[in-house]
């Protein structure tokens, strides 16, 4: 092993143009362990992602370990599902205020009047929509915290064998790779196991949801879904593995650009994070001393704009 | 008159050759913002048009263009308006209804055809046509064996695309489910709001009456054989999730009233209804107005308005403001609502046909059933 930093390497979704074989070419060689818990079903369905990494894979089989061990633990299974009832009941609490917030921040940005007083109502209005998201993040790290003073993956036996079986095979990789698919699954098995701290010194590729797991906090997005806008969410802690960085994937087809006050609002809402748009082209390679490479990821503005990402 | 038909007329009644020609090169009918003109060219002695809307004369006639065999009729449409219609042609006495021969759009339904005006701002739902990319779920006919009506009904069952046995999936009751699947694309909806995460893969029961008029009317031997039946049945046999969350009944028209009263007949059984145009006869005085076909139908939202109670916890309705029933359905919403039944009400400038309910298909179902479309990032 070198003393080189790890590399994070974020990409969009690879449809149509899939990237992360080019991504990954100039990485450490050897074989690749693979996260695919948020494909669900098909998680380790690895063939053509085999075929364009060209390397040898292996998943963790996260989404089938914990289907195997519920369908096992009563306890444990219990005690999952007592831990999603509080998480959903609190998401819909902070959405119902969220949405008030976000009304009201988007009309205190869009008055008219005397500049030095609007900025600063402006900024108590950006800034109760900051806080309601904190507090938000640190009662779902509270129900996880709850859950795991009696299943730790480190503890609770059955779940510590998983997780060392886990860390054997990231232990023989050259890098990890982090799929797409559904975000909420993903985080909640990778989490389940305590697989967050074991990749922080392994090259990682991670696109769409497994670039928004690998983030400090993972936002939920979507503008053109059939219910309408809604206000970005902040659905819980990702894995911290790339300080400083929203990711938001797909952002061309989720995001309504045209809607500066939105795009601006999205943005200083989460600041000092940068909201990065990671669309099908995007790439960003980043290590310890800050961004290494960057093809087409843009940023989202204070200015309602997106910009491309300049180097740090 | 239409400017491009006063075009036409500009030096006088046009030669038949340049009428050939102008309608070769025309769509029609001719929209010009809210205004729309109806054209028909033939022999008559008046021809009318027929579009059964409600708030519009059933039969409007249509004026002889001077020195031509040329018809025409002007209604004014409001923006993003669909209605559907036909020409009545009289000769020598002889009433003849017959499909717009200039336009070839049309919709379909159990009686036939009728051609379609899409007024101006009105487009026809991507997502109601096939998409090649959509993975497509498969139909499958089953039979049932009813004791309630004394005999078997045939269904077709809706599996959606990669169903799994050992996954658990949410169950619709469909109401005239062969209508919903040949005439509101039903299937290509369910497949496309599925692959767009919209919904979730479900699963579906398409039921079909074959005294619909009768059994939809508030029959009890309906609720009895969708609570004792039809659910059991399903049960039994797919992969359901077990709560009233996940099922859902839904309908049009007596379709419609058949879902509500079979909700309201199994209590916390259904946790989720559509209602579109439904049939929501009642009367606050006296008798209703809508012949004895309704007797029942009346009977029964009389009193479901008294005692509604909670028969589902989520109801989405929807109804075409160029239809008579949109006042049965507006007065619906605030006695379900009272209740603390969460209502979505969505209005259509479209009247009693299976576009205007398959063109609700996605707002219904995917607030009914929400789908992962929120957490996936592919």
């Amino acid at each position: 092993m070198t003393n080189r930093h790890p590399l994070r390497i974020l990409l969009g979704p690879q449809s149509p143009t899939p990237t992360v074989g080019a991504a990954t070419a100039n990485l450490l060689p050897g074989p690749f362990a693979v996260i695919s818990a948020g494909w669900q079903e098909t998680e380790g369905d690895l063939d053509e992602l085999s075929e364009a990494v060209g390397r040898p894979l292996e998943d963790l089989r996260l989404y089938r370990r914990t289907e195997d061990l519920t369908g096992r633990d009563a306890g444990l299974a219990d005690a999952i599902r007592e831990r999603q009832d509080r998480l959903i009941e609190q998401q819909r609490l902070y959405r119902l205020r969220l949405k008030q917030l976000g009304i009201a921040a988007r009309h205190t940005l869009g008055a008219e009047g005397d500049a030095e007083i609007l900025a600063a109502e402006q900024r108590h209005a950006i800034a109760q929509l900051r806080a309601l998201d904190r507090h938000h993040l640190r009662r779902s790290e509270a129900a996880w915290q709850t859950f795991f003073e009696r299943f730790a993956p480190e503890t609770y036996a059955p779940l510590a064998r998983h997780a060392e079986e886990i860390t054997t095979i990231i232990e023989r990789s050259a890098g990890v790779i982090v799929t797409g698919g559904n975000v909420a699954v993903l985080i909640n098995r990778m989490r389940l196991f305590g697989v967050g701290p074991r990749l922080a010194d392994r090259d990682l590729v991670a696109w769409s949801a497994g670039a928004m797991a690998l983030a400090r906090r993972i936002v939920l997005f979507h503008d053109r879904s059939p219910d309408g806008r809604r206000e970005a969410e902040v659905f819980g802690a990702g894995c911290g593995l790339i300080p400083g960085y929203v990711c938001l994937p797909n952002a061309k087809h989720r995001l309504r650009a045209g809607d500066r006050m939105r795009i601006g609002l999205m943005s200083r809402r989460f600041a000092p994070d940068h909201c990065i748009a990671l669309d099908n082209a995007a790439e960003l390679h980043l290590d310890a001393t800050g961004i290494r490479k960057k093809e087409a990821v843009r940023r989202l503005g204070g200015n309602g704009r997106l910009t491309r990402l300049e180097v740090a | 008159m239409n400017p491009q038909l006063r075009k036409l007329f500009r030096k006088g009644p046009p030669e038949p050759a340049s009428i050939d020609a102008f309608l070769a090169d025309t769509e029609f009918p001719l929209v010009d913002g809210s205004d729309v003109t109806f054209v028909y060219r033939g022999a008559a002695d008046a021809v009318r048009l027929r579009c059964w809307i409600s708030g519009l004369d059933t039969a409007q006639a249509f004026q002889s263009l001077a020195g031509t065999d040329l018809w025409a009729a002007t209604i004014e449409l409001p923006k993003g308006s669909r209605i559907e219609y036909k020409f009545e042609v009289i000769s020598n006495g002889d009433h003849a209804l017959v499909l717009d021969p200039l336009n070839d759009v049309l919709a379909h339904d159990p009686f036939g055809a009728n051609s379609v005006c899409q007024g101006y701002g009105y487009e026809r739902p991507t997502w109601t046509l096939v998409d090649p990319d959509s993975r497509n779920g498969v139909l499958e006919p089953a039979r049932i064996e009813s004791k309630v009506f004394g005999g078997s009904r045939d269904l077709q069952i809706y599996k959606p695309a990669r169903f799994r046995e050992n996954r658990r999936y949410p169950l619709l009751i469909v109401h005239d489910g062969a209508d919903y699947l040949d005439y509101a694309a039903l299937k290509v909806v369910l497949d496309n709001l599925i692959h767009a995460l919209e919904i979730p893969p479900l699963i579906a029961a398409l039921t079909q009456s074959p005294e619909r008029l009768k059994e939809y009317g508030a029959d009890d031997r309906h609720a009895r054989f969708l609570g004792d039946e039809l659910l059991p049945f399903m049960t039994e046999r797919y992969p359901l999730i077990d709560e009233p969350r996940a099922r859902g009944i839904m309908g049009a028209s007596f379709g419609g009233v058949a879902s509500l009263h079979a909700a309201w007949r199994n209590p916390g059984r259904f946790g989720r209804l559509l209602l579109q145009s439904g049939s929501f006869a009642f009367s606050d005085i006296g008798r209703h107005q809508r012949g004895p076909v309704f007797d029942p139908v009346a009977e029964f939202m009389n009193e479901f308005r008294e005692n509604p109670g909670t028969p589902a916890e989520r109801i989405y309705m929807s109804c075409g403001i160029y239809e008579s029933l949109i006042y049965e359905n507006r007065s619906l919403i605030p006695r379900l609502q009272q209740q603390g039944i969460d209502v979505r009400f969505e209005e259509a400038r479209d009247a009693h046909n299976w576009e205007n309910w398959r063109d609700r298909l996605r707002n219904g179902l995917s607030w009914l059933f929400p789908g992962p479309l929120w957490f996936v990032y592919e």
